[in-house]
């Protein structure tokens, strides 16, 4: 790339951050006063398999230095989503017939197989602008915005953080927060909640948009512990408002003995509509969620072991526990392989449904969405790193996520025992980075 | 929820604690090295929060990072 087009690239990024940061432009053109641009890019592929959701995505974050180590960081990322994915109904041994969630057509899902919705299309864009820098002599300040917009969905959000050193920069506390206003836009409307789903044309029981507010917190300590070991400790604190419900998700509604899907007929002659009864799912209207993470870096004889920890718990709950180590081992001088090991287990939430009997009255909460239930994860894979002749960062990693999951046995009534109840997922990840 | 208070009050001691361990200023060749940054890839961890967003029930720990999207 020639200095004229990082130049241009540079002014149009920095008017672009002024625009999120709410600054005028010439008061960041001022300040360009030494340093230059570090890109940061990179290609991903993720894919499930069995024809689920497909995402190919680009992302950049180019970031420059200004004199006193302050620093301009500005992200992009465009994602291209396609595939289908569960839309929380049940198998059956017959053929079932759902409405699409924009109420304007129908479609088929064969006898046996797990009902997904083949709907789902969509173009995310994301930007994100930071701005960094010190506050007299042990204090650093971050302060920055972010927005993102797909075809449903519009994300603002701003956030802060500020680190201070202490004993001798071996230590470092900070504290920082989050905000973010979101809204859905959902095709054909947000449907009420645990009300059934109806005939095409009909949106008797759809709603307009609707919103949610996100708060975090973070408060985090790290301490270089020696010459090669460094560690960290997170506390974080989240706290979720407004319309939690996934619009696109139902339940099927079921005979309390056998645990077959309600039969349904549409409403006239001529009418497409579903097949069998199906209720769309409620989630409450408020989430709290606590973390704890600690992350540890040690320098082995050059090789480098990055190992971490999460645990999670909610007010819906869901506790999780994450363990992520990724083992960095240098050769040839100038090029390294990192072997990445992830575990992943989640307990359900407690309004998790496989499906809701007629035999007792509707709970007030309930969904049948997978990624609510009780799962492990594992993510195995590898990073191949090299610099190219010209001294840039150049890395693929490719890695292999698999979840497994089951229903409890309590929630498995009649002819569903017989049945693959979990939507396991397995997807495959490659990503191509490049750093100039 | 006391237990949960009880850990940001956890934080200062620890960073107390902390006052004997270290480095000497001198003494900062390994740890300033790009592959010892607590986040080596901002792209990738950036990539991992908003898979793991999408896909999972939990989200955040390291960062505020996944969110922002209509995926979960």
């Amino acid at each position: 790339m020639s200095r004229k087009d990082k130049l241009t690239i540079s002014t149009a990024l920095a008017a672009a951050t002024c625009s999120l940061l709410g600054t005028s432009l010439p008061a960041i053109v001022d300040a360009q006063e030494e340093g230059d641009w570090d890109f940061n890019t990179s290609i991903l592929y993720y894919g499930e398999d069995n024809d689920r959701v497909k995402d190919y995505s680009v992302s950049a974050i180019a970031k420059r230095m200004f004199v006193d180590d302050r620093i301009l960081s500005l992200g992009l990322t465009v994602d291209g989503l396609t595939g289908a994915t569960p839309s929380g109904a049940i198998r059956q041994e017959v053929a079932q017939t759902f409405t699409r969630p924009s109420g304007n057509d129908a479609y088929v899902v064969p006898a046996g197989e797990l009902p997904l919705d083949d709907t789902f299309k969509d173009t995310r864009v994301a930007l994100s602008a930071a701005w960094q820098q010190p506050w007299g002599d042990r204090n650093l300040i971050n302060v920055g915005a972010s927005l993102s917009k797909e075809y449903d969905y519009l994300h603002l959000g701003v956030n802060a953080r500020i680190a201070r050193d202490f004993n001798q920069r071996n230590t470092t506390l900070s504290a920082g927060f989050a905000y973010s206003s979101d809204q859905l836009e959902p095709v054909g409307g947000a449907p009420m909640p645990l009300t059934p789903m109806l005939d095409v044309g009909d949106t008797s029981n759809r709603s307009g948009d609707q919103d949610k507010d996100v708060l975090d917190l973070i408060l985090g300590v790290s301490q270089v512990i020696n010459r090669d070991l460094v560690v960290q400790l997170n506390y974080s604190f989240s706290q979720s408002d407004g319309y939690l419900t996934d619009p696109y998700k139902v339940l099927s509604l079921v005979d309390g003995t056998t645990g077959d899907t309600l039969l349904r007929t549409p409403t006239g002659p001529g009418v497409e509509g579903p097949s069998h009864q199906f209720l769309f799912e409620s989630r409450p209207d408020e989430r709290t969620k606590h973390s704890v993470y600690a992350q540890a870096k040690y320098y082995m004889n050059g090789k480098v072991l990055d190992a971490s920890y999460r645990y999670m718990t909610d007010d819906w709950d869901i506790d999780s526990h994450t363990v992520d180590l990724r083992y960095r081992i240098p050769f040839a001088d100038t090029r390294y392989i990192e072997p990445h090991l992830r575990f992943y287990t989640q307990s359900e939430a407690e309004f998790f449904r496989l499906s809701l009997p007629d035999s007792q009255p509707l709970p007030s909460y309930a969904s049948a969405d997978y990624r609510l239930g009780d799962f492990d994860a594992i993510t195995i894979g590898a990073k191949y790193g090299w610099k190219t002749r010209n001294d840039k960062d150049m890395s693929v990693r490719v890695e292999w996520y698999q979840q497994s999951g089951s229903v409890p046995s309590g929630q498995i009534i009649g002819n569903q025992a017989g049945r693959d109840n979990y939507p396991d997922l397995a997807a495959l990840i490659v990503q191509f980075s490049y750093r100039f | 929820m006391r237990r949960r208070f009880g850990l940001l009050l956890v934080l200062p001691v620890l960073a107390a604690g902390c006052a004997s361990m270290g480095v000497e200023p001198w003494e900062r060749d390994v740890l300033a090295k790009d592959e010892m940054q607590l986040t080596t890839d901002e792209i990738e961890a950036a990539t991992d929060d908003h898979i793991y967003f999408s896909k999972e029930a939990s989200s955040g720990g390291r960062g505020f990072g996944g969110g922002g999207c209509g995926c979960n």
